[in-house]
């Protein structure tokens, strides 16, 4: 147990560590970029005004407003401080919304979408893999190759093509949004019929591209412990079929679940394209559109989302591996 | 494992759900007009005195005029013919024998929200509180106007005076009667003492309580669309006014990711009235047969105010020192094919109207004399006569690679807009092959638009040569203000720029002219002037126009509504997607296809 104990406050001293380099580099990089956000709110607001000197005093004043006059440390600091107390800042974009108030409204829908596609995907994608490898036949031969396809048709274009087919040409699903136009939300069965129906496109869009990713990975490990010799003892010993096979399965595994946890950790930044072609709200699009606006501080809080879910899911795997493979225990553990 | 997953899938659709929960009903097909087009994002807030609520369906004045569907102007602008017609103030506008003061009264049956009347002291106090807190109306105007005093329903505005006492500009005055929303002096009042008189506070409330004067007022807003119900008891349905209600009960806006997705939806009938650029828009009816219609049946289907142009950096000595080469590089560009593949020929031709400080309104082309500069305009894919020029002022390829030198230095330039804007892109490529064909390496450049927007706003900038963004559609100081834009020196060195003369261009002249017009009444007189300044633009080659372009598109489905406004009918609604200015009339003819 002490040695556990070392290994858990080794990793979490690790995952301080990034922790903060990160939260540096989320504040520090989006500012890097030669774009002056507050001359983009100026130039919203004085249209049509012809007055110079009117749009230097809006100039001035939004500089005042958000800080950016100040040095970029000093802001820093003032970032990090507002961070502690759950102060994620005031949109420059979405001015005077709080970023706090755009993520919280949009992160239900991204966690929806993402999460079941992702864990559908998963579950698909490993067990075409697996009956690939052991059953082969039609599925080797047919299935594998088609998710192939589909998977390496880039995300964009295969949320294109279900929309121009399901949607404009046969008109079967909707064109976009998280509701129909027509509606206001409310907790109707109507409303939660038409929320599944703006559901599907983006949905299957996500699960058909990473179904091929997963299912060679599967394949290739299943194969791989197929012929391991512990496989081959097994059989000489006469152990039942489907015995051995939970075996295989389980080994072949631990990878895919790294996979699984990443696609998890990961999840904004692979709902952008689905989001923004299906106009279904979202952190993806959120993200998209701060960064085409220079938006600093809706920018350093969703990729500081991402970054802290990526880390938690990279700490909990750390720490589940050495519990469920005995082999990554040992060498942790002697390390 | 299945059933758990399909639990999840449940479990998150009914949690979205609820999140989204709100107090409710349908919208019915058959009672709401839909919009595409106009806003992009959620709404902020509802507070007509505040800055950047994004609220675009209540809050926005644009070139067509100001949004008047839930607050209103004193007049509504008609870019058609220029006309101002009254609405919270009667058609009786009229100014002091010097200018200086402009006299109105507001209509006796005009009302706000809470029943209480519409006075002079609102438009005052609007004024007064936008000075204070700086927010558009004030910034906007109060270089313009000095002083707004009410007596009753009987408004005075004083115009700032210069130190000769002349009025500053009174054409600045015209655009408040049109482009500034009026709020009520008790609601200010209230708004004011709940944020402690604080400037921040005030601009940031998030006006949720506002008191409105117009036809709409909130119903529904988050991040996927936005809706307003009708006002019932709206004052304007007085015989003095409107006499009836606007005809749909909802105005309705899905927020939509991009432009591809408002065109699928308005081509799947979900939306009404689209204020976007469709390329080839005719197709829409011609080859898919969609209940789709523009403003008019044939090119250029809408009404052109602006003219989107490539302004020279007068930073870089070889622009700043060379007109020949401006020049050139205007002469040589094929607008033609811009105009046919950037803009699918919803613009005229430089053929059709030949290039000068107007838009192609009959109004402001009967502004100067076209014979007199009939000698200086070009069409364009003048080849030989912008090598013939070039030639002439010693801009000669003396090395023979190709490209022709200026001070023993190869005249290489870039041509920039943002990155995205596919008919400026295009039209960016077909000056960079204008470039080719008169021996100046003219290079394409499509930084993002955040980037962008930085470097060409900066009066210093030097890292682009050549660069689009467009001078000011139509307002009641256009084409002044057009004018003053494409040369007014008042611009030049302004950091932030967004106002205008964004090529940094000099010339007293220019200057001394575009000085006398906002004071000059005379018809003849001002023709003169407008002349004087076209001859001196087209000599001299400041920025050159590209196409020409509508600033509102206006593409309309009538598979629920029909009676929109077209060229021919006579009404002469402007084109202004049933909200803007004048353009909101048409709300009130409208008639349901299935009646």
């Amino acid at each position: 147990m002490k040695g556990y104990r070392k290994y858990f406050g080794k990793k979490l001293a690790w995952f301080l560590i990034t922790l903060v380099v990160a939260v540096i580099l989320n504040f520090v990089l989006p500012r890097l970029m030669p774009a002056d956000p507050v001359s983009a709110i100026t130039g919203k607001m004085a249209q049509g005004m012809t007055d110079a000197s009117a749009v230097q005093e809006i100039y001035k004043r939004y500089e005042e407003e958000f800080g950016t006059n100040k040095p970029m440390i000093e802001q820093f600091f003032i970032f990090v401080k507002n961070l502690f107390r759950g102060d994620l800042g005031t949109s420059f974009s979405q001015y005077p919304r709080k970023v706090s108030d755009i993520i919280s409204s949009a992160i239900g829908w991204t966690i929806a979408l993402q999460f079941p596609a992702i864990i559908v995907g998963w579950l698909l994608g490993n067990l075409l893999g697996a009956l690939a490898a052991y059953i082969r036949k039609g599925f080797d031969k047919v299935l594998l190759p088609i998710a192939l396809f589909l998977s390496n048709v880039p995300a964009f274009g295969m949320a294109v093509t279900l929309l121009v087919l399901f949607a404009v040409n046969l008109k079967i699903a909707p064109i976009g949004g998280g509701y129909a136009f027509d509606m206001i939300p409310n907790f109707s069965w109507r409303f939660i019929q038409s929320v599944i129906a703006h559901y599907q496109l983006p949905f299957w869009s996500i699960v058909l591209v990473s179904i091929g990713g997963q299912a060679v990975g599967m394949r290739s490990m299943s194969i791989y412990e197929l012929n391991a010799d512990y496989v081959k003892y097994a059989r000489f010993l006469g152990i039942k079929d489907h015995k051995i096979v939970g075996y295989v399965f389980r080994n072949a595994m631990l990878p895919q679940v790294t996979g699984l946890a990443l696609s998890i950790g990961t999840m904004i930044g692979g709902a952008l394209v689905a989001e923004i072609i299906f106009s279904y709200p979202g952190l993806g699009s959120t993200m998209y559109s701060a960064v085409t606006a220079a938006d600093y501080p809706l920018i350093s809080a969703t990729t500081l989302i991402i970054t802290i879910m990526v880390l938690i899911v990279t700490f909990v795997l750390d720490i589940v591996y050495g519990f469920i493979d005995p082999r990554v225990k040992a060498a942790q553990f002697d390390a | 494992m299945k059933k758990i997953l399909c639990m999840a899938i449940a479990l998150m659709l009914a949690l979205t759900a609820i999140g989204a929960l709100a107090e409710t009903t349908d919208l019915p097909r058959n009672e709401t007009l839909y919009f595409a087009g106009q806003q992009w994002g959620s709404v902020n807030s509802w507070n007509i005195i505040g800055t950047n609520q994004n609220n675009s369906m209540t809050i926005a004045g644009n070139s067509g005029g100001y949004r008047t569907l839930m607050f209103e102007t004193l007049y509504m602008y008609n870019f058609m013919n220029g006309e101002l017609v009254g609405l919270l103030a009667n058609d009786d506008y009229a100014w002091n024998d010097d200018m200086t003061a402009l006299t109105l009264t507001i209509k006796d049956a005009a009302k706000w929200s809470d029943g209480t009347d519409v006075t002079g002291a609102d438009v005052a106090r609007t004024f007064d509180i936008g000075v204070q807190v700086g927010n558009n109306v004030g910034t906007g105007f109060k270089s313009y106007i000095s002083s707004i005093e009410a007596d009753g329903k009987k408004i005075t505005i004083n115009a700032a005076v210069n130190a000769d006492g002349q009025p500053v500009n009174p054409l600045k005055v015209l655009d408040f009667l049109t482009g500034a929303p009026i709020a009520q002096a008790a609601w200010i009042d209230t708004v004011v003492e709940r944020n402690n008189n604080d400037t921040v506070s005030i601009l940031n409330d998030p006006g949720e309580d506002v008191v409105w004067s117009g036809p709409y007022t909130k119903f529904y807003a988050d991040d996927q669309k936005v809706v307003l119900v009708r006002d019932d008891n709206y004052w304007g349905q007085d015989a003095s006014m409107w006499g009836k209600l606007p005809v749909p009960k909802y105005i309705a806006h899905a927020i939509y990711a991009d432009n591809p997705a408002g065109e699928n939806a308005l081509k799947a009938g979900e939306v009404d009235v689209c204020q976007q650029f469709i390329g080839n828009v005719q197709n829409l009816w011609l080859e898919d047969g969609l209940p789709i219609s523009t403003y008019y049946e044939e090119a250029p289907y809408g009404v052109c105010l602006t003219m989107p142009t490539a302004w020279y950096n007068f930073n870089l000595p070889v622009l700043a020192e060379n007109p020949a080469l401006r020049k050139a590089i205007a002469m040589a560009v094929d607008y033609d094919t811009i105009i046919a593949n950037a803009m699918t020929n919803q613009s005229p031709s430089f053929a059709d109207v030949p290039r000068s400080l107007m838009n192609p309104t009959e109004g402001e082309q009967a502004l100067y004399n076209h014979e007199e500069v009939a000698d200086l305009q070009w069409a364009g894919m003048d080849i030989d006569g912008a090598n013939a020029l070039l030639d002439e002022a010693g801009l000669v390829d003396s090395d023979g690679d190709g490209f022709r030198e200026y001070n023993g230095e190869k005249i290489s330039l870039n041509a920039c807009c943002p990155n995205g804007w596919t008919d400026w892109q295009a039209s960016m490529e077909v000056v960079a092959a204008a470039g080719k064909n008169i021996g100046i390496e003219i290079t394409t450049l499509y930084p993002e638009w955040d980037i962008y927007q930085t470097v060409f706003t900066n009066p210093n900038q030097t890292e682009y040569a050549i660069y689009m963004w467009s001078p000011d559609a139509a307002a009641p100081s256009n084409p002044w203000q057009r004018v003053n834009q494409f040369m007014g020196s008042e611009f030049v060195g302004v950091e932030n720029n967004w106002s205008g003369n964004w090529g940094q261009y000099l010339n007293e002249e220019a200057d001394a002219l575009i000085k006398k017009i906002p004071v000059t009444t005379d018809t003849e007189e001002l023709k003169k002037l407008y002349t004087e300044l076209t001859k001196i633009y087209l000599t001299d080659v400041p920025s050159f126009s590209l196409m020409y372009r509508p600033s509102l598109f206006h593409a309309v489905n009538e598979s629920v509504w029909t009676n929109f406004p077209t060229g021919d009918d006579g009404r002469n609604i402007p084109p202004a997607d049933c909200t803007d200015g004048y353009g909101i009339a048409a709300l009130y003819d409208l008639e349901l296809v299935e009646g």
